[in-house]
């Protein structure tokens, strides 16, 4: 050996040394830049995010989640303690101690051993498929009639939901605000809701911490999953996140969701759907002297910012959608709520939208499927 | 050994530079890759620094431009992953596997050439992006629609620059793959039977069938994906027909198995490191053989687990045999540990850095285990938790483990020994900072925190864990420092190794340090999967090594 045998017995306190000083290091130089050492380490203890476990789940299925996650934690827990302990049990009982040149037995293996260690593992996993498996067959099932559907579609970077009558298609009410008070998911309590998912453009993935799942959203095909808000959840506000990567806004795009109580998101639907309804209805064809905008989207962007019509008017929208691929509409809104909404343009075309009379005032036109990126100012006067 | 024979100063070798640039020795090529490799790691650890950087609080404050922000962490994955790790391996791979099996060169020494000098136009190519107005953006996946040419999207000739060199790179896999099968296969010395041959050997040996097969399917995705953005394809875009998830399937066909390319060869390292500083041989040799065929055939089976969330795979079939390929890697855990067990460990650097492999791949394999349950993986895919697994195996296990290679051959390659001390230092650096970076990102994904973000909201409670993280990333990059300056002192005046200065078991510490060209000119008898060791207690335990048929000595074939 090329280590000489006094270097050998220092080895250990060299290790240990070398731990102590690095470890006051770091410290120092964490004290150093200004960091909160002692409110990081107390935050660790109480655990802000610092923990173990995910948050308490707020769904049915997110308990059962979460009760399967326990077990797999206790599992992963034994096995740690044991093997880590066994490494280094092992590394300190069997170092070589200074001047000992003799050889250690030369055993070769033991097949016992190589059988003992197939099996056992293979029965713990078999285990672990099995529990799995069975939650994974009530958190992944829908029923045949959901009492309620409610469809997400993920664009570059926002989220919408539509809330379907129970055809599954007709949309009774969009939501196209994704976050605030007024914004976001509403949802009852100790109510199944089937989820749909869509997306426009790339994939997203419809992530809320508290539920314990997440689910991709890819354009192209609709994914869908049931969720039912545990009743103590009400009046809970929670935050939903896309979870993969979906460009530039990625990190904004974020979404809340809010549990209501059954009579409480009666109340809310009700309200929200009476102040959606636009307020003449479309005519069924515009008078020949109507207004007529021209709008283009090209780049997931307006050329236009600024729109002026004229007060309880008709008035008609030529919309032009120059992005390969890329769907986009024209809706009109104000103070939250959507006073018209024009069909999706799915690819490069032309739509002409016809809009009934507007109360003066300052709207907002936007793209429901990209709001934060295509909006802009129309003033009825 | 007496080599003047073969010496390179003899034999009308030129010098220098260009010596290095037209070589085809394997040992050479294998240091080039070495260092090529080094370069990317240092280069995409400085990436790296950069995401963790704009992470440590709330806000943007150093990466102001999320698209930059982006290409960050792209190009972090996908150079640690195509032009660090898996080359580095077949670094160690192209210098110690001739070695072992006594062999004089690689089976086919300018297609070896080849494979190395793909590797730097590939990784010039890859960050050429940032040269011609931004890399790829699209994460080291690149799932398509995101990395099809669109607004918002990956625009620009970053993302083509990406494919381009990654079908360079998986190219050069490929012909290495075939050049150590065939030298496996065919150049082995006489005696040196599959079953004793040294693991490394056979982890390289399973590793390049999983390149022969999985590379080209790859392959095949990036072309369809080069298409789709430069000729109008429409394989992978939904508006037109296409199907994103197809692309899905095909990239972790390849980069499933790919991640047991990433780490079979460093097990390899391992199983050749903790014998030798055991003083004892490899528990379970043949177990430990079947528990890497094992691994490389399984690995086929389990891609989807990546995509458990698409809801477009079958999940159950995924989960159990996701579970499933827990049990050979279970084996192996075992067989290590019991390798050491009533041993004599001398607790030398490369046995460090072995031994920081086993402890924090065990993390890396349990924490794995809980994205085999896939209502678990509901609750943690794409967060914070996953950056932690692939952590702890990508880096926990096979960067520990190169390290270990590193202080392990180093001697072999320079003929000088790495200083102890350093090294050592090097070692406790790298572990502390290492769990300080990735341990807290098993509770950020918990309670949350999705990957590829480049801020948070300071109400979301993920500060404190983010700055442990930051600070943790910053003394992994500390922990070079002691490393490289070793390294410098160690090549101006090391201590001389020696042939053989661990007493270790294997071929190539039977020849000079660095070996000559043609690496040998008289090989031991070999009868066992330690014929060093044979050599040395021949004469204390004479039972033990019977001698067998005919079996000379000789030298290698072509030579």
């Amino acid at each position: 050996m090329s280590l000489s045998p006094r270097t050998r017995p220092a080895t250990g306190m060299i290790v240990a040394g070398l731990f102590v000083v690095v470890v006051l290091l770091a410290l120092a130089l964490a004290v150093a830049v200004g960091i909160d050492v002692a409110g990081a380490l107390r935050a660790f203890a109480s655990g802000s995010a610092a923990s173990f476990f995910p948050p308490d789940a707020a769904t049915s299925q997110g308990d059962e989640i979460r009760s399967l996650y326990d077990i797999v934690f206790i599992f992963a827990a034994v096995i740690f303690i044991a093997v880590e302990g066994l490494i280094i049990w092992t590394v300190v009982r069997y170092r070589r101690k200074p001047g000992d040149d003799d050889l250690p037995p030369q055993t070769h293996g033991n097949n016992l051993a190589e059988i003992l260690w197939t099996v056992i593992p293979t029965v713990i996993v078999a285990y672990l498929f099995f529990i799995s498996w069975q939650t994974l067959n009530s958190v992944d099932a829908v029923s045949e009639q959901p009492e309620m559907q409610v469809r997400a579609t993920a664009g570059q970077f926002q989220w919408t939901f539509d809330y379907l009558a129970d055809d599954g298609e007709t949309i009774e009410y969009t939501q196209f605000l994704p976050t605030g008070e007024n914004g976001g998911l509403f949802a009852p309590v100790g109510v199944p809701i089937l989820m749909m998912l869509e997306s426009p453009d790339v994939n997203h993935a419809f992530y809320v911490p508290r539920f314990l799942f997440k689910r991709d959203v890819i354009p192209g095909q609709t994914n869908q999953f049931e969720f039912t808000i545990n009743e103590s959840e009400a009046g809970q506000t929670m935050r939903g996140q896309c979870a993969e990567l979906c460009g530039i806004g990625h990190r904004a795009m974020i979404f809340d969701v809010h549990a209501l109580t059954q009579a409480d998101f009666a109340t809310w639907y009700d309200e929200v759907r009476a102040s959606a309804q636009p307020s003449g209805g479309p005519p069924a064809s515009l008078p020949p002297n109507a207004t007529i905008i021209d709008i283009a989207a090209q780049n997931i962007q307006f050329d236009q910012r600024e729109l002026e019509v004229p007060a309880s008017q008709a008035f008609g929208i030529n919309f032009v959608n120059q992005d390969n691929g890329i769907p986009h509409d024209v809706a009109i809104s104000q103070d939250g709520s959507l006073k018209f909404n024009g069909d999706d343009l799915p690819t490069v075309g032309e739509i002409s939208y016809q809009i009934g009379p507007l109360e003066p005032g300052t709207y907002d036109f936007l793209c429901t499927i990209h709001p934060t990126t295509m909006t802009g100012t129309l003033t009825v006067k | 050994m007496a080599t003047t024979a073969l010496h390179p100063a003899a034999t009308g070798y030129r010098s220098g530079l260009y010596e290095w640039v037209t070589t085809t020795d394997h040992k050479k090529i294998g240091i080039l890759y070495l260092l090529n490799s080094f370069f990317f790691f240092l280069l995409a650890g400085v990436l790296a620094l950069g995401v963790r950087a704009e992470l440590a609080i709330p806000g943007l404050q150093l990466v102001t431009d999320e698209n930059l922000y982006n290409q960050l962490f792209t190009m972090h994955g996908t150079a640690m992953v195509f032009l660090f790790i898996i080359p580095i391996l077949a670094g160690f791979g192209n210098y110690v596997v001739p070695l072992q099996i006594g062999a004089p060169d690689m089976a086919f020494p300018r297609i070896n050439a080849l494979s190395f000098w793909m590797l730097p136009l590939g990784g010039l190519l890859l960050f050429s992006g940032f040269l011609v107005g931004g890399a790829a953006t699209a994460g080291w996946t690149s799932y398509p629609p995101l990395s099809e040419d669109r607004p918002l999207a990956s625009t620009g000739p970053g993302q083509d620059l990406w494919i381009t060199a990654l079908i360079l790179i998986g190219t050069s896999s490929i012909l290495g793959g075939i050049n150590f099968l065939v030298t496996i296969f065919k150049m082995r010395a006489p005696g040196l039977t599959l079953f004793r041959m040294p693991i490394l050997v056979w982890t390289v040996l399973v590793t390049s069938v999983l390149v022969v097969m999985a590379t080209p399917v790859i392959t095949s995705a990036l072309i369809m994906l080069f298409i789709d953005r430069n000729y109008g394809g429409a394989f992978f875009d939904p508006s037109r027909g296409g199907d994103p998830v197809l692309y899905q399937n095909i990239f972790w066909f390849y980069s499933h198995p790919a991640v047991y390319v990433m780490v079979l060869p460093a097990m390899g390292m391992i199983s050749e490191i903790l014998p030798v500083f055991s003083r004892k041989p490899l528990f379970g040799y043949k177990a430990f053989v079947f528990a890497t065929a094992a691994i490389g055939a399984l690995g086929f089976s389990v891609w989807a687990h990546h995509m458990f969330t698409t809801g477009s795979v079958y999940l159950p079939f995924f989960s159990l045999m996701t579970f499933l390929i827990a049990v050979p890697t279970g084996v192996k855990m075992f067989n290590w540990i019991f390798t050491m067990w009533r041993g004599k460990l001398t607790l030398a650097t490369p046995l460090l850095f072995a031994l920081g492999f086993l402890s924090m791949f065990l993390i890396g394999g349990i924490n794995g285990a809980f994205s085999a349950s896939v209502p678990v993986d509901f609750a943690l895919h794409d967060t914070y938790w996953v950056v932690a697994h692939l952590h702890y195996v990508l880096f926990g296990g096979s960067v520990f483990g190169v390290f270990a290679g590193i202080y392990y051959w180093f001697p072999k390659m320079t003929g000088r020994m790495l200083g102890e001390g350093l090294g050592k230092f090097q070692f406790v650096l790298m572990f502390i900072g290492f769990n300080l970076t990735f341990f807290p990102m098993h509770m950020l994904g918990l309670s949350g925190m999705p990957r590829r973000i480049a801020d948070y909201d300071a109400a979301a409670g993920w500060t404190d864990l983010n700055v442990a993280a930051t600070i943790g990333g910053f003394l992994i990059a500390a922990s070079m420092i002691p490393f490289l300056w070793n390294v410098f002192v160690s090549l101006r005046g090391g201590k001389v190794a020696g042939d053989d200065p661990w007493e270790a078991n294997t071929l190539e510490w039977a020849t000079t340090s660095p070996p000559p060209p043609y690496n040998f000119d008289r090989l031991p008898e070999i009868r066992s999967e330690r014929p060093l060791f044979d050599l040395r207690h021949a004469k204390a335990t004479p039972a033990a090594t019977p001698p067998g048929p005919d079996r000379t000595q000789q030298l290698p074939p072509g030579h």
